[in-house]
């Protein structure tokens, strides 16, 4: 499970073009876990049609 | 012993002004005074403007003899978050990266405080570009608490909330993408007010997060924010978001009092919030009981996507990470490394998590929009926590829990003030929280000032005598 979460993260890391230290990769990897319930939480939610964008 | 003017709130000194019983250059001497005595310990000034505050403060002075009174901040010495522009000042942004970046135009804020007859101290200590957390070392170091020096402010306008409590000027502005202006206000004792979404311009302010960004007064008193919100409210052709800003006359309705206005409590979401602190629950809820004895009413209302709006938050910090991306390639070093991952978290988050959070928030605006076709403002407690100590401030994680408090109204650019509301045990200020419509700002003055008259938290002043390390 850590592997694939890890293997995910990194996975993320290069889709969005980030370079980045060891340290610095450590402490993004802390803390996208730690948000990771919050972005499930995100993506869960079906806004409805009326539920455009903000305009 | 003597009343002195950095005893007084900006009305206060306002009034002494208007009365000649100070002039603005012996206020802006008084202030410069304490600062030199008081802010090594303090630590709420980056940049001190010594020269072109008593330039202005004489300037003021003398239209004062020509009969001439700009209006309620004519002369009246106040400061501002250091990344706000002042023409010729250098603004940090509270980083490294922008020690020496010298702005060559004043923020439109700047230019209406200037118009107004504003004397402009100097620029005030934040968290590193808004976003970072709580340093004690370094060029720019977090200003201490006056409550209690051990204590983090908060922030991130912790300056902001530092100098206007201690009495190192009359007044500051803030600014507020989650919270930043009604945390600080709520750990110090201030009023803390985030103006509606579009009605002040940040054009000239250093952004952190275009859409939820907000500038606004953190003050002694409610009045004193009406007063500065007064002169930098208004549509400005370099920030599209007020173009359709509506002002109020913010002054004239203060005293209108609580009576008749029905208020929605945010019960099960922040009064039952587990983590909410009890002496901050029980000093919010007597408050809510004063605002009924005044004349409100008061019943629970609930909005159930707030469970969401953190969730929906965090994914605008993708415009965080667009607005620092060349630099953190190019410099990293030029960020604190608590700072680094919350802006790199700002890439991690996809375009449609940025729409399904707008989408979110659409839901979120239609739930509040139904509640206010039933009550006129919605209450709740200001803050989940008082002032924490600087070794137990959360340093690691995106956004601290705390931040629900607050952050769910920048995300529909609600006008919301905090109002202090009593202290715990321990001396540390709380607060409530008033929300109100879009562009009626005066309305939850008016509320924030009923509670006010009628208490007395607002008065109470720290004591200069624990401003020791």
């Amino acid at each position: 499970m850590t592997d694939d979460r890890r293997a995910q993260f990194d996975a993320e890391c290069h889709a969005a073009g980030l370079t980045l230290s060891a340290r610095d990769r450590e402490l993004l990897y802390d803390m996208w876990v730690d948000w990771l319930p919050q972005r499930e939480r995100l993506r869960a939610e079906i806004p409805t049609p009326e539920e455009e964008p903000w305009r | 012993m003597a009343m002195t003017v950095a005893d007084l709130d900006l009305h206060g000194v306002s009034d002494a002004l208007a009365r000649r019983d100070v002039t603005s250059v012996q206020a802006t001497e008084e202030y410069l005074g304490r600062i030199e005595r008081h802010d090594r310990v303090l630590r709420s000034y980056i940049t001190v403007m010594a020269d072109q505050a008593l330039a202005r403060a004489k300037a003021a002075d003398a239209e004062s003899e020509r009969g001439r009174r700009r209006g309620p901040l004519h002369g009246v010495p106040i400061a501002l978050k250091d990344l706000i522009a002042v023409a010729g000042v250098r603004m940090t942004s509270g980083s490294e990266l922008f020690a020496d970046h010298v702005p060559t135009r004043d923020a439109f804020v700047t230019r209406r405080l200037h118009d107004a007859g504003a004397v402009i101290l100097g620029k005030l200590a934040m968290h590193e570009w808004a976003f970072g957390r709580p340093a004690t070392e370094g060029s720019f170091p977090t200003g201490r608490n006056p409550w209690d020096v051990r204590r983090a402010p908060a922030g991130s306008s912790s300056g902001s909330a530092v100098a206007a409590a201690a009495g190192l000027c009359a007044g500051a502005l803030g600014s507020d993408t989650g919270g930043s202006i009604r945390g600080p206000a709520s750990m110090t004792g201030l009023v803390g007010h985030k103006p509606t979404y579009g009605l002040v311009s940040r054009s000239g302010v250093l952004a952190m997060c275009w859409s939820l960004d907000h500038v606004g007064p953190m003050t002694r008193g409610v009045w004193d924010s009406a007063a500065l919100l007064q002169a930098i409210a208004g549509a400005d052709p370099e920030d599209t978001s007020t173009r359709g800003a509506r002002v109020q006359d913010y002054l004239s309705g203060l005293e209108a009092g609580a009576r008749g206005l029905r208020l929605g409590l945010l019960r099960r979401f922040y009064v039952d919030y587990p983590k909410l602190d009890d002496e901050v629950r029980a000093a919010a809820l007597q408050a809510f009981d004063v605002l009924a004895a005044e004349g409100a009413t008061l019943r629970d209302v609930d909005a159930p996507s707030l469970e969401v709006s953190m969730a929906a938050w965090a994914p605008f910090l993708a415009e965080t990470y667009e607005y620092h991306a060349e630099n953190l390639r190019t410099r990293p070093d030029g960020y604190r490394e608590s700072l680094r991952p919350r802006v790199y978290m700002g890439a991690l988050f996809t375009g449609a998590d940025y729409l399904r959070a707008q989408r979110l928030r659409e839901r979120f605006r239609r739930e509040v929009e139904a509640l206010f076709e039933s009550v006129d403002l919605l209450v709740f407690p200001g803050q989940m926590t008082p002032a924490v100590r600087f070794e137990d401030f959360p340093m690691t994680g995106l956004a601290p829990v705390s931040l629900r408090f607050t952050a769910p109204w920048n995300l529909l650019g609600l006008p919301a003030v905090t109002v202090p509301c009593g202290f715990t045990r321990g001396g540390l200020p709380v607060s409530i929280q008033i929300v109100g419509r879009a562009f009626d700002d005066a309305t939850v003055l008016r509320l924030a000032r009923a509670y006010e008259r009628v208490t007395d938290w607002h008065a109470r002043r720290p004591d200069p005598a624990g401003w020791r390390l």
